[in-house]
């Protein structure tokens, strides 16, 4: 009564120990994973479960998406760095928090420039700078004359140290030339609510997390980061318009692979990446994330990152942040 | 029996280890920053809260050696070195080797602990367990772990 | 629309069959992840999450929160049977649920806390439905000074949890708090105690602590104990809680409801505060406070009953405010933008039918709970009749796949055997870990709020007292303070040591 379990089993093995004879350069051998470096619920991990199941398809092999949280990111980040060089291991993660990292934290365990190798890129969602409408400011300049008249008295409420958001409004300060005391909070959530409350002032956060307050009056909206207005609030001016620096802030989430892998798997899926970023509904979904999607491939992802770690770690020396 | 012997031990040893963290925090801490109130260092509550936990061993080892002799349960390391040893081979085997076989080494290790385990009947549950937990946690709840050291 | 209208929407749209089928799911799954230890909500949540883009929001949103309280559900039968908490919030059920099922009596401790659940549920809902904008207004009003003082009187209520020593028990909350000190400072992005443990980056994680310092030394010492551990009793009367354990259980519940309903609004309060804080004021009014501690039933009722309110109203700040109170909620905002539904303050106006008809689904769902696991309490106590040497390997087999899988990390597991053997030197010394639990939990955000009150107000401590409500809670504390300092409970301490 064995004997089907037995032959099935043996035709089982005999198909899988078939299949890396049959494949061609550009085939997955096995499991891939997609090492998403935060816990569950934010953007990346959302997206990386959209794409696993659309990358699944298309390369005939399982997809599994893997939360390693910790460390800003870096722990997952490090695990993926060293993984075996076969291409099996991504990381699609907030690839700004990853530029910045080499100059917050100088015993970063690895260099995402030489041992993590680009995809491509997925999505960017802009900032939207508000304050609380207790500040008595509609556009930039208003705040910048009320911060002038109120020296201390503004306080910005960022997402926590290390990421893109607490730099950015210490590049915008600078910038306008006015001082501003940076208030770290445990994750956007927290900052927003603190805004809402008027405990803080100001903040910089994603669109999809603070149009709401604004578009309800509990939050006012003075920039958008990006190269243009949203069409949602199409009254406020992008950064570039309000002389702000920091045009391209925002929320990046990027694919990556450790570096050394094949190129021929990299080139897949890239080709893949930017099938899948095609396809409706996903576009759709980034949509409802507040982002746009971003898919130039790994060239483009490459120089972006080179840029951003430099311009980035200019803005960390400048200023003196430290991961202490 | 000792008529004459002082000191609470319970009280003596965790006053004891009340002041062997303290110190060891105090030292693991003592090159953060402190800052001020307005703005504080990540070194000022490591301090505050270290000073604190000392003053309470220093309390405890105070009032341990002026109280009547008490003594501690001797301990019995038949238990506890084989809870440890089972728990350390899971996360030496888990992954490397594959929940299969961690769960049951696991399971035959903690066995020994006791002494009414039964071997055989220990090796068959420990088999079933591993079982269990592979088709409910990797299975069925997907956690990311290898089965098989292959 | 008036309150009538608005349930009546909700209940017509959760009792649609489809919607009343996703509920069960969700209510299933979370009851089975409850149960295991570390598999929490979140993770699941966040696996289903890519599996409900095919349903309508609405019954996606129900699923969702299903798991959410269903899982409320099933963390205190683990904790019940075998003392392994698998979350804050079951710390506390474990102090008098495990006690009671070593005195044969899991039965009545087990369907006390699914009634306690399914009371307290039901009047959760009552209080969304009626209360939900003036204490959206509640969780406003609360900024860093007012949560500092909250935590300070948390923290201090902690105290009260332990049954032996004052002394020891603010001793283990300061070591609780040190052990939350530990990772990446979030005010300063500060390395503490890490020693170059990436792991640690993060800080330390509630679940390895509490298997160690409950489930695992809990193993280690029973097996010292001569073998005389397991008396379970077959017979259907000891399944049953008695008419004077419902007597007794009734306002504890009713309490527990109360304080949970408004600790769950606080975001950030966390799942920590209302079970902690039930028992602590439990144990202040019950008539036998003698019986804390080693059985009473009103120490199981009042927790479990604040702890699945505070679930329920947790949701008052995403759907009025369109803040989430937890991570878990943040998952769910996460789910939302996902169907293409805008969270934020505008939600309950847009979109009433989603609204309403979780709200309501929150009380269908409680009731199938309620109907699923009285049942199942016959099947669990039987559980306990696995024979000893049996069950303490399964229970550090389910610790340490349970440790491991909260973030897949290996580390957690030499974690959690380090604080085993802790809690293991704590049992010999007489010192009960559920007062270090709470104080890891709250130290971080203790220090955070602190320094974010001090940062705001340029160093001035007189924030603290100038602002009504964080004064009246530090006021409530010293008290406290008092109270337990006073000889008189100083002596009656002695004398209860002294027995």
């Amino acid at each position: 009564m064995f004997r089907p379990f037995v032959m099935i089993a043996m035709a089982a093995w005999l198909a899988i120990a078939a299949l890396p004879a049959t494949a061609d350069a550009q085939s997955f051998g096995r499991a891939v994973r997609i090492v998403v470096p935060y816990a569950p619920g934010g953007s990346s991990d959302i997206l990386a479960r959209l794409i696993a199941p659309k990358l699944q398809e298309a390369i005939g092999q399982a997809v599994v998406v893997e939360n390693k949280p910790g460390g800003s990111g870096n722990i997952g980040a490090d695990a993926v760095a060293k993984a075996p060089k076969d291409g099996h291991t991504l990381l699609l993660l907030d690839v700004g928090t990853l530029a910045l990292a080499p100059s917050l934290f100088p015993d970063l365990t690895f260099d995402p420039q030489k041992d993590l190798a680009p995809v491509g890129m997925i999505m960017f969602a802009p900032y939207v700078l508000a304050v609380s409408p207790q500040v008595p400011a509609k556009s930039i300049a208003e705040l910048v004359a009320f911060a002038k008249a109120n020296p201390g008295k503004l306080a910005v409420a960022n997402s926590g140290i290390g990421g893109m958001n607490h730099v950015t409004p210490i590049r915008v300060a600078k910038a306008l030339g006015i001082e501003w005391k940076n208030v770290p909070y445990r994750g956007g959530a927290a900052a927003t609510r603190a805004v809402v409350a008027g405990e803080s002032q100001v903040i910089f956060n994603g669109v999809s997390a603070t149009l709401p307050f604004v578009k309800n009056g509990q939050l006012v909206g003075l920039a958008v980061s990006g190269p243009a207005r949203l069409p949602a609030v199409p009254d406020v001016p992008t950064f570039d318009e309000a002389k702000l620096p920091a045009g391209d802030a925002g929320t990046w989430q990027g694919l990556m692979v450790t570096a050394g892998s094949p190129p021929e798997l990299v080139a897949r899926l890239d080709a893949e990446l930017r099938k899948i970023l095609a396809m409706p509904d996903i576009a759709g979904k980034i949509a409802d994330l507040g982002g746009t999607v971003k898919a130039d491939g790994p060239a483009a992802f490459k120089s972006w990152f080179a840029d951003n770690v430099r311009t980035l770690g200019e803005v960390v020396r400048e200023n003196g942040i430290k991961g202490e | 029996m000792a008529e004459r012997r002082r000191g609470d031990l319970r009280d003596l040893l965790f006053g004891g280890f009340l002041i062997a963290v303290a110190g060891f925090t105090a030292a693991a801490t003592w090159s953060l920053r402190v800052g001020t109130a307005a703005n504080m260092g990540p070194g000022y509550m490591p301090r505050v809260v270290a000073a604190l936990v000392l003053a309470f061993g220093l309390f405890f080892v105070i009032r341990g050696a002026v109280a009547a002799f008490h003594p501690i349960a001797p301990p019995q390391p038949r238990g506890v070195v084989f809870i440890l040893a089972a728990v350390a081979a899971f996360a030496l085997l888990v992954t490397t080797a594959g929940l299969m076989i961690a769960a049951v080494a696991t399971i035959v290790i903690a066995g020994f602990a006791s002494r009414e385990t039964r071997p055989l009947e220990t090796v068959l549950f420990g088999g079933a367990m591993a079982v269990g937990a592979v088709l409910l946690f990797v299975q069925a709840l997907k956690l990311p772990v290898p089965i098989w050291p292959w | 629309m008036d309150l009538f209208g608005n349930l009546a929407l909700g209940l017509a749209t959760a009792v649609q069959p489809v919607n009343l089928l996703y509920c069960l799911i969700g209510v299933v799954i979370g009851t089975a992840i409850g149960v295991l230890p570390g598999i929490g909500p979140i993770p699941t949540v966040a696996l289903l999450l890519p599996f409900t883009f095919g349903l309508d929001p609405t019954s996606a949103f129900i699923l969702l929160a299903g798991i959410f309280y269903g899982a409320q559900y099933g963390g205190s039968t683990t904790a019940i049977l075998v003392n392994v908490p698998g979350e804050t919030s079951s710390v506390v059920t474990c102090l008098d649920g495990h006690e009671m099922a070593q005195q044969g009596r899991a039965g009545p401790a087990l369907a006390i806390a699914a009634i306690s659940s399914f009371y307290a549920g039901t009047i959760a809902t009552l209080v969304i439905c009626l209360l939900s904008v003036p204490l959206s207004a509640l969780a406003l009003k609360f900024t860093a000074v007012e949560y500092f003082s909250l935590l300070v009187l948390g923290l201090l209520a902690a105290v009260v949890l332990a049954h032996g020593s004052v002394m020891k028990a603010l001793a283990m909350v300061l070591l609780g708090l040190l052990l939350g000190l530990i990772g990446i400072d979030v005010s300063s992005g500060a390395a503490r105690m890490t020693f170059g443990i990436a792991e640690l980056g993060d800080g330390i994680d509630f679940v390895p602590v509490a298997m160690g310092l409950f489930g695992l030394a809990e193993i280690m010492a029973n097996l010292e104990r001569p073998p005389v551990r397991q008396v379970v009793s077959q017979k259907v009367r000891d399944l049953v809680p008695s008419v004077a354990d419902l007597k007794a259980a009734f306002p504890a519940m009713t309490r527990g409801t109360l304080i949970g309903s408004i600790l769950g609004v606080l975001p950030g309060g966390g799942a920590a505060l209302p079970p902690f804080t039930a028992y602590a004021i439990e144990k202040k009014v019950s008539k036998n406070k003698a019986m804390f501690g080693h059985g009473a039933i009103e120490g199981v009722a009042a927790p479990e009953a604040a702890n699945n309110a505070g679930a329920q109203t947790s949701f008052i700040p995403l759907l009025t405010l369109g803040i989430p109170a937890n991570a878990l909620m943040a998952l769910m905002i996460g789910a939302l933008m996902m169907h293409g539904i805008q969270p934020g303050p505008q939600i309950m106006s847009e979109q009433p039918q989603l609204v309403w008809g979780v709200i309501a689904s929150m009380w269908v769902g409680n009731l199938m709970l309620l109907i699923i696991n009285l049942p199942l309490v016959g099947i669990w106590v039987s559980m306990l009749k696995i024979p000893y040497r049996l069950l303490f390997p399964a229970i550090a087999l389910l610790c340490c796949i349970g440790t491991y899988g909260i973030a897949n990390s290996v580390f957690n597991i030499w974690l959690m055997l380090g604080c085993a053997l802790v809690g293991y030197l704590f049992i010999k010394v007489g010192a009960e870990p559920a007062p270090l639990l709470l104080g890891l939990v709250l130290g971080p955000q203790l220090e955070e709020n602190f320094r974010r009150a001090m940062l705001l107000s340029d160093g001035d401590v007189a924030v603290f007292v100038q602002r009504p409500i964080s004064a009246g809670l530090l006021a409530v504390a010293a008290l406290l303070i008092l109270v337990l300092m006073s000889p008189t409970v100083f002596r009656k301490r002695k004398e209860a040591l002294a027995e």
